[in-house]
C-alpha cells in the first residue's frame, strides 16, 4: 500500500512539474515557423546607470547606549544598557556598479578631528558569505582621522547582501586614557568611490 | 435553382479557405529605448539592483500577423489578406528570445489579455455558435505577468497566443540589471517567432 502511494505521489509530482514548464521552441530551426508562421527581430536600446551605495548595519538607530549611535557614545564609560558586543557586530554593506569599468574603493574617515588623547581604530575582521562581489579588504587596523583611508581596496561590480553577516565585519577599538568625550555630531564616514 | 446557389456558395468558400496553413507576415514596429532613472535604482546598500528593474511604455513594440494575399496557381484567382484572414482562422503562438543582451541583465516581456486588434475587425466566424478554435482572442502566458526572455534561440519562450489574424499587439519590456551588469548604453535584438497551427 505504501509503495503504491509513493508511486502515485511520484507520478503527481512529475506531472505537476511538467504542467508548470513554460512552453519553448527552437527558434533557430526555420522548419518550426516557415509554414504558416514568421520570424522578425527588432532592436532594443537599454541605458543602465552606475550605482555606488554603502552603509553600516545594523542601522545606528537600533542601538542602545554604547552602540553605534554617535549621540549615545560616551568614551571611557562602560558599555551598559545596549546590545552586548554591538561594536563588534557591525557589518559594512555595499552595492556597486561601475561607471566605465572604473574599480571602486571604500574609504573611512571622521567628520571632525578625533579629540586629543583619544584614538579610534577600525578593522575588518571577517567577510560575510552573502552577495556576489570581489573580496579585497584591508585587514590592517586603521587609526581614524579626517583623512580618507582605504578600508576596502579596488573592487569591480558586486553587492554584499543586506544586513548582518553580509559584507565586511568591522571592529572598533577605542583608546581613551584621558576620559575625553567625543564632540557633538561626531561621525565615522564610509565613502565608496 | 437552390442547388445552383449552394454550389456557387460552396465554390466561393472553397476559393478562400484552405486545409493547410497559409503563409503570413509578421510585422514588428517600434524600437524600444529604455533608460534607468535614479528612482529605478537599488536604494539599500548590499541589495542587488536586479530586484528593482525598470519598464518600457506598455506598447514599446507592436506586432501584427496577417495572412499574405494568395494567388491560386490553377485558377489565377487572387485573394486578399482581408479575405484570407476572414476565411482561414488559425491559432498563432508567439515565442520570443534575445540576442546579445547586456551581461547579468534579465529581459522580460508581457502583453495583456485581448490586447491588439482583430483583423478584420468583424467576420462571420465571430457569429458562429460553435467556433472550432474559440473566439478570436489573445491569451498571454503566465497570466499576463512578465516572462523572462531567454538569450538562446533554441529555447525561445512562448509569451502569448491568439486566434485569427491580429494587429497592433503591444509588447511591454522590463529590464532587471544586476549590480554585476555593466553600466552604460547597449543595443540588442529581440526576436519574435510566430508559429501557426490548425488546432
Amino acid at each position: 500500500m505504501k509503495t503504491r502511494l509513493t508511486y502515485i505521489a511520484l507520478v503527481l509530482l512529475v506531472s505537476t512539474s511538467l504542467c508548470q514548464a513554460q512552453e519553448t521552441l527552437n527558434a533557430n530551426d526555420p522548419n518550426t515557423f516557415i509554414f504558416g508562421g514568421d520570424q522578425k527581430s527588432t532592436s532594443l536600446s537599454v541605458d543602465i546607470l552606475p550605482v555606488a551605495i554603502v552603509d553600516v548595519e545594523p542601522d545606528p538607530g537600533s542601538f542602545g547606549s554604547g552602540g553605534g549611535a554617535a549621540a549615545d557614545m560616551e568614551a571611557g564609560l562602560p558599555v551598559t544598557g545596549g546590545t552586548a558586543g554591538s561594536l563588534d557586530n557591525l557589518w559594512l554593506n555595499f552595492t556597486h556598479r561601475a561607471l566605465n569599468y572604473q574599480p571602486a574603493r571604500i574609504y573611512v574617515s571622521t567628520n571632525q578631528p578625533v579629540p586629543a588623547g583619544m584614538t579610534i581604530k577600525v578593522q575588518i575582521i571577517s567577510v560575510g558569505a552573502g552577495g556576489d562581489y570581489p573580496k579585497n579588504p584591508n585587514y590592517n587596523q586603521i587609526t581614524l582621522s579626517q583623512a580618507d583611508q582605504v578600508i576596502v581596496y579596488d573592487f569591480a561590480n558586486g553587492y554584499t547582501g543586506d544586513g548582518l553577516n553580509n559584507g565586511y565585519q568591522l571592529s572598533y577599538t577605542i583608546d581613551n586614557p584621558g576620559g575625553a568625550s567625543l564632540p557633538a555630531g561626531f561621525e565615522v564616514l564610509y565613502r565608496i568611490q | 435553382m437552390k442547388t445552383t446557389h449552394i454550389f456557387i456558395f460552396l465554390f466561393f468558400i472553397s476559393q478562400y479557405s484552405f486545409g493547410q496553413l497559409l503563409p503570413g507576415t509578421l510585422d514588428v514596429t517600434g524600437f524600444p529605448s529604455m533608460s534607468q532613472s535614479i528612482n529605478d535604482l537599488v536604494d539599500e546598500a548590499g541589495e542587488d539592483d536586479a530586484s528593482y528593474g525598470f519598464e518600457s511604455v506598455f506598447d514599446a513594440s507592436q506586432i501584427s500577423f496577417i495572412l499574405d494575399p494568395y494567388t491560386n496557381p490553377i485558377t489565377g484567382f487572387t485573394t486578399s489578406s482581408n479575405q484570407n484572414c476572414t476565411a482561414n482562422i488559425y491559432r498563432y503562438s508567439v515565442y520570443m528570445h534575445t540576442q546579445n543582451p547586456p551581461q547579468n541583465t534579465v529581459v522580460q516581456a508581457k502583453t495583456t489579455f485581448n490586447s491588439g486588434v482583430r483583423f478584420p475587425a468583424a467576420i462571420p466566424y465571430d457569429d458562429l455558435i460553435i467556433r472550432p478554435l474559440g473566439p478570436r482572442d489573445l491569451t498571454p502566458e503566465n497570466g499576463g505577468a512578465y516572462i523572462t526572455i531567454p538569450n538562446q534561440g533554441n529555447v525561445a519562450i512562448k509569451v502569448f497566443e491568439f486566434i485569427g489574424c491580429r494587429e497592433q499587439i503591444p509588447i511591454q519590456f522590463k529590464i532587471n540589471p544586476s549590480a554585476l551588469a555593466i553600466s552604460g548604453n547597449s543595443n540588442f535584438n529581440v526576436i519574435y517567432t510566430v508559429v501557426g497551427s490548425l488546432n
